[in-house]
Formats: structure tokens, C-alpha cells, sequence
């Protein structure tokens, strides 16, 4: 924002977003970021016992769900509702994949990953060429047809039905076993690396050439088609990348809890996903994670009032109208304001 | 360059244009489009962009029947447009608009888009905080991008000041003729299109009235009967 320039000379060659100010800060942020990062995959691991691990972990698997929902809003202007089909569905895949196919773990994780993204892909085909609302709705509508269809006497023997399946699995998948991952502190580094993998690849997609096709189509589709461009393949690429970022969040919660609900296929997945989503801030990749870990622990302390949805509700209102940008949309612009204050002679434009 | 033959369109029962034929060469004269409001024009040019299918008709570019082409299709062949109703990103930056669609047809030359447009002041602005007649400015300059063969303009004054417009005109006039490219201009302003268009076609109530210089078309007695009035 601080680096608009409006000297005739440099108008012509300034690059979209170029990093204005000393060549220093490039290096400076990448240090930054890998302290913060080996930091953040250690230091919980000796100080947070068990408990709070747990919290911590459901709530960046929420947080990648509301990662995937969150890019989709921001870039394509496109609200999804059916995330939790592919979380449940990837996380069931993978359980039906070794104890019905009888397929190593490894091979199991592959399989269940492979058929979800041809699923997402051929739901997106379908979907994404309709309108912001219409996508909403079709979206809600595959994902309560995919959890009921879990739930059907006829499939009893494949999903478990509502008892669900547990996933059990000898050997090591990638490195790991079991026990590894059911363990709370294991896993947080697991699912801490997995966080960050996934954020700065959505992050690196929407500096992209595509992150900036998709902003366009969102705000004037009939222009972009006017200019020469394809609008649907670009939103089913965002579409399927996204589902993607579900689908191995999925996959990491089984890989956990051993163990799969039809619950995980639930509408409340796909709802909470949104609000963590809201409640983070959707432009970015910093804020639905947060917004997944802030409701995973909100959600605990509500929960031991015995007051959870009437809390959670409240909660909702209270954030949208603090932070109707996120907690880190909020934060950032306020970061801004003090330094406008304290900063001194800054031009505002 | 484009011929347009028997086209008809319809907006549900209402008949927007019935039976016009039209034919716009490429040898670098501005070809200008009039007729009261509600004529068909913003129709024809819909028809011929694609963004309307015909009820009837082809619409020929550059020797090959395009009437089931796609928008984005024909814009990549080189048929370009701009809107009535503005039609830019307002979001984005003049220069981040511009140069999303340059990098995607292959054009390395937006400079000279700019400076034409006059649009060198204002790059780094959000299309949506920009005057409305720089706005417009951006809306062509969007059309202007590729090296387009056919530009198809409606009211490209619209909001602008009669010099304004007359300068625009001007403007488009020394482009078309310079690039050798054929241009389709909508536009309510009389005077400049009888100033600066090689040729002119006037629709009324969806038919085509008549086409010719601006000398034919100013004696035209159907044409002031339906249109130019006394102010001919
Ligand atoms: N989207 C639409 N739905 C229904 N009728 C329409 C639509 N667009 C145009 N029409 C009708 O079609 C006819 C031709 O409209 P068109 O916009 O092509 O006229 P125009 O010559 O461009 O007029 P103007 O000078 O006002 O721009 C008019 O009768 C108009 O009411
Ligand atoms: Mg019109």
C-alpha cells in the first residue's frame, strides 16, 4: 500500500506489487518466517501438554478447511459449502481403500486422495460455470447428498454407516506409524508443516498469474471473456486446487483420530469451516488458520459451559462487527493506524 | 472484414433487430452506427461480438462464418469491444487491468495504448476511483489492446463533452487509418460521426435504414424523416 508511485518515470515500468523500500527486507521476512516456523513446530510440543495439543491440532485441520474456503471467497468470489464431503470422504476413502481393498496404507492414502480430487473435478466441471449463489447451493446440495448417501443401509457394509470405520494400520506411512500420529505432540509438528505447506501455496496461487485472472473474472466476468479470456477453466482449476487442500486435511485428521465419523461429512463441518474462516479474515493465508485454532479452543471453552451454540452464536455476532475483516484483517489495519500515528509523516492517499 | 447477412435478434417477444444486412470493410475508415434510441444499435453490435445469439442470420469475420463463436474466441481473432455502460475492473489499477489483458494476447506494445487513450496520469489509480470519462477512456483502451482487426465501440462519447467526444473521434479516426483496420462506432453524437466517419449506417426500430458517406446520409430524406429531423 505504502509504495504507490506517481512520478511519471517510474510509472512505466513499476511491477504489480513490487516490493518498494530496501533490498534488506526480503531476507529480513525469510529469516523471520523460519524462526517463526521452527519455532511454532517445536516449542508447543515441550511447553502445551496433550490436551491443549489436541485443541491446537483439530484447529488447523478447521484451519486448512477454512484455508480452502477462504481462497475460493477471496480469489473467485465463490462461497463453498460442501468442503466437509471432501474431508469426510477422503478421510472414509482412505479407511474403505484398506480395509475393503485390502491396499497397503500407503497406496490406501494415494487412492483415497486420487478419487477425491476426480470427484472435486468433475463437481467443479459442473458447477463452477453457474452463478455465486447457484454454486453455494449446488455445493450444500453434493455435500448432504454425498452424507446421507454414507449413511445408507445399502452401503452399511463399505461405510460403517453411522457407526463410522476405524482405521486401523500396521507398517509406516510416510515415516511414520500409527502411534505417531495419534500421538498429540507428533502430530502437531506433522500438521504445523502441513499448515504452512499449504498456506504459502495458496498464498503463492493468488500472487499468481492466475490468483489475478481469478480477481478479475470474480469482479467482471463478462469483461474477462471480453478480453479474450477463458473464465472456466481458471475457477475449476481454483475449485480443485482448494478441494485438494481439504482432501489432504481430511486425510490427516483420520490419520490422527483413527477413526471415521459421518460426522466429518456433516454440514457443521462445512459451516464451522466458513465461520473459522470469517472469524480469521479471508484475505490471506495467515487468518482462516487462526480462525480455525480460535474456534477450536472457543469451541472447548463453550462446550465446558455446556452453552456451546448459543456462545458460538454470540461469538459470531461479536467478531463481525469488531472484526468484519477477520482478526487478521483487523489487526493489520489497526498495525496501520499506529503507525500512521506514531510513524509520523506518512502520505495517505 | 465482417458481413453481417439476414441477422435478426429478439429479446423474448420484443424483436430488437429484424433482418439487417451490413457489411464494414477493413481499409481503415471509421464506420459509424446512429439512430434514436432503442434502434438496435447496442443490439447489433452485441450480435456481432457474440454476446447475443441471432434468431436468424450469420455474421461473417475475415471470411468465415463466426455466428456460434464464442466471446472470448472472436476477441482472440482480433474482434474487440468496448461498452456503453462502462465496463472496466474497477478494483483494479488502470495499469493492472491493462496489463492482465496485454500479458494474455501477446502484446508488448500497451504504451502506445496509453499514451492513444491519454491514460499515462492515471495507471496506478483504481479504475472504480477514477473520473467517469477516464473511465470510459479505460473501457476502449481495454478494447484496444491485441491490435484488434475489427473494433466495435458503442458510444464511446457517451459522458464525455461534445469536444471531447470530437476529440476522441479524431483520435479513433487517425488509429483506424494508420492501422488499416476496420472500426464500428455507435454513437449519438451526429456531429462527430458525420465528421470523422469514412461511412455511416443509420437503424431505426430495428431495420436497417440506409448506409452511406455523411454527405449521402444527410440527404437522405427517410433518414431525417426517421431521425435527423429538422437539425439536418
Ligand atoms: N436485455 C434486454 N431485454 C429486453 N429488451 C431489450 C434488452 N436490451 C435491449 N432491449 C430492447 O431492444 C431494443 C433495442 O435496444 P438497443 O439497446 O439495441 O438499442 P440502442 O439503439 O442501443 O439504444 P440506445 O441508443 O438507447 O443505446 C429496445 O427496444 C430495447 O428496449
Ligand atoms: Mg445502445
Amino acid at each position: 500500500m505504502s509504495n504507490r508511485t506517481t512520478t511519471a518515470a517510474s510509472e512505466r515500468v513499476a511491477p504489480l506489487g513490487a516490493m518498494g523500500g530496501s533490498s534488506l527486507r526480503v531476507p529480513l521476512t525469510l529469516v523471520a518466517v523460519a524462526i517463526v516456523v521452527v519455532v511454532g513446530a517445536v516449542a508447543p510440543t515441550r511447553f502445551a501438554g496433550d490436551f491443549v495439543l489436541r485443541l491446537a491440532n483439530e484447529g488447523l485441520l478447521l484451519g486448512m478447511l477454512a484455508l480452502s474456503v477462504a481462497f475460493l471467497m477471496n480469489q473467485a468470489g465463490l462461497v463453498a459449502l460442501g468442503a466437509a464431503s471432501i474431508y469426510g470422504g477422503s478421510g472414509l476413502l482412505f479407511a474403505i481403500a484398506m480395509n475393503d481393498w485390502n491396499l497397503p496404507p500407503a497406496w490406501a492414502l494415494c487412492a483415497a486422495f486420487l478419487i477425491i480430487v476426480v470427484y472435486a473435478t468433475v463437481l467443479g466441471a459442473l458447477i463452477v460455470r453457474t452463478n455465486p449463489l447457484a454454486f453455494m447451493m449446488l455445493t450444500l446440495a453434493a455435500g448432504e447428498m454425498i452424507s446421507h448417501a454414507v449413511m445408507l443401509e445399502a452401503l452399511r457394509d463399505y461405510t460403517g454407516g453411522a457407526d463410522g470405520l476405524v482405521v486401523s494400520f500396521k507398517g509406516t506411512v510416510f515415516g511414520m506409524e500409527a502411534a505417531d500420529f495419534a500421538s498429540p505432540a507428533r502430530f502437531w509438528v506433522v500438521m504445523w508443516v502441513a499448515a504452512w505447506l499449504s498456506g504459502l501455496a495458496l498464498w503463492a496461487v493468488g500472487r499468481s498469474r492466475l490468483g489475478a485472472i481469478l480477481r478479475a473474472v470474480r469482479e467482471n466476468e463478462e469483461r474477462m471473456r471480453f478480453s479474450g479470456f477463458d473464465t472456466y477453466l481458471p475457477r475449476l482449476i481454483a475449485y480443485v486446487l482448494v478441494n485438494i487442500v481439504a482432501a489432504v486435511a481430511g486425510l490427516l485428521h483420520v490419520l490422527n483420530a483413527g477413526f471415521v465419523s459421518p460426522e466429518s461429512l456433516g454440514i457443521s463441518v462445512s459451516t464451522n469451516s466458513l465461520v473459522a474462516a470469517l472469524m480469521g479474515g479471508i484475505a490471506g493465508s495467515v487468518g482462516p488458520l487462526l480462525g480455525g485454532v480460535i474456534f477450536s479452543f472457543a469451541q472447548d471453552e463453550f462446550g465446558a459451559r455446556g452453552l456451546t451454540q448459543l456462545l458460538t452464536g454470540i461469538a459470531i455476532v461479536v467478531f463481525i462487527v469488531v472484526f468484519p475483516r477477520g482478526v487478521v484483517g483487523g489487526l493489520s489495519s489497526m498495525a496501520w493506524l499506529r503507525k500512521l500515528a506514531f510513524g509520523g509523516r506518512r502520505e495517505t492517499s | 472484414m465482417l458481413k453481417i447477412e439476414n441477422l435478426s435478434v429478439s429479446y423474448g417477444s420484443v424483436r430488437a433487430l429484424s433482418d439487417v444486412d451490413l457489411e464494414v470493410l477493413g481499409d481503415g475508415i471509421l464506420h459509424g452506427v446512429i439512430g434514436p434510441n432503442g434502434a438496435g444499435k447496442s443490439t447489433l453490435l452485441d450480435a456481432v461480438c457474440g454476446r447475443r445469439r441471432p434468431v436468424a442470420g450469420t455474421v461473417h469475420y475475415r471470411n468465415e462464418d463466426i455466428t456460434r463463436r464464442s466471446v472470448a474466441w472472436r476477441r482472440r481473432q482480433g474482434m474487440a469491444r468496448s461498452f456503453q455502460r462502462t465496463s472496466v475492473f474497477q478494483e483494479l489499477t488502470v495499469h493492472e487491468q491493462l496489463h492482465l489483458v496485454a500479458q494474455h494476447l501477446g502484446d508488448n506494445r500497451l504504451d502506445d495504448v496509453i499514451e492513444v487513450m491519454d491514460l499515462a496520469g492515471y495507471l496506478h489509480q483504481k479504475a472504480g476511483r477514477i473520473a467517469y470519462g477516464v473511465q470510459r477512456r479505460v473501457d476502449v483502451a481495454l478494447a484496444l489492446i491485441g491490435r484488434p482487426h475489427l473494433l466495435l465501440l458503442d458510444e464511446p462519447g457517451a459522458g464525455l463533452s461534445a469536444a471531447e467526444t470530437l476529440h476522441l473521434f479524431e483520435h479513433l479516426r487517425d488509429l483506424v487509418r494508420e492501422r488499416k483496420i476496420a472500426a464500428v462506432v455507435v454513437e449519438h453524437d451526429v456531429d462527430a460521426v458525420f465528421a470523422c466517419c469514412g461511412k455511416v449506417t443509420v437503424l431505426d426500430l430495428g431495420r436497417h435504414l440506409a448506409t452511406g458517406t455523411p454527405q449521402e446520409i444527410r440527404a437522405d430524406h427517410r433518414v431525417v424523416a426517421a431521425y435527423l429531423g429538422t437539425a439536418a
